[in-house]
């Protein structure tokens, strides 16, 4: 890792075919009340967004 | 930047997008930073935070090089970001090179779309989000 901590050599993106592996993730939302990534997509298709950062 | 300028277009879309499907973001750090987040983006969607960043690990996301955060095109690109919904750099708050995406998931767990961020100005945009709620979209990956 170099400045701001990127990375030395270009990597690749890995996304996945299927959710398992985020299913059971939980996470604090702007409340701090916890959610199970899973339980977005439970009923409809859901659009799951991963911001860079906060800036 | 880029971070600030996908959410005013995300909010652009929201009647859409809502109509589409479920949506949710999720950044790094503390829920506090998450909700200063939503509430300067004015989103109405949850706003998830990772401190450990666990789960952009699990989509697939990548971290950058310094190239693909500070690079002729990259900067090109935030000109016109900028210009575009209005907004400037603020204190990035964070992993400075990592980078996000967007997965489409199914209700029965596939991953109907992803379009993982290849460098700091590459997002996907609201309409072909919208698409692949829909389901319109084939599985396509970035990079």
């Amino acid at each position: 890792m170099a400045i701001f901590g990127t990375a030395v050599r270009k990597q690749r993106t890995n996304p996945p075919h299927d959710a398992s592996g985020l299913a059971d993730i939980v996470l604090p939302d702007h409340e701090g009340v916890e959610h199970r990534l899973g339980e977005f997509w439970r009923d409809r298709p859901a659009a799951l967004i991963w911001l860079r950062h906060y800036g | 930047m880029f971070c600030r300028d996908h959410a005013v277009q995300l909010h652009r879309a929201r009647a859409e997008l809502d109509r589409a499907g479920e949506v949710v973001l999720i950044g790094q750090l503390t829920p506090r930073h998450a909700a200063h987040f939503r509430r300067r983006a004015e989103l109405t969607w949850p706003v998830l935070a990772d401190e450990d960043r666990a789960s952009y690990t699990a989509a697939g996301a990548k971290v950058a090089t310094a190239n693909e955060l500070f690079g002729p095109k990259v900067v090109a690109k935030g000109v016109q970001a900028s210009r575009r919904s209005q907004v400037i750099q603020t204190r990035t708050i964070g992993h400075a090179a990592q980078l996000g995406g967007v997965l489409v998931v199914r209700p029965d767990g596939s991953v109907a779309w992803s379009h993982m961020s290849e460098d700091a100005s590459d997002n996907a945009s609201p309409q072909e989000i919208v698409s692949a709620l829909h389901g319109g979209a084939e599985t396509a990956t970035a990079g």
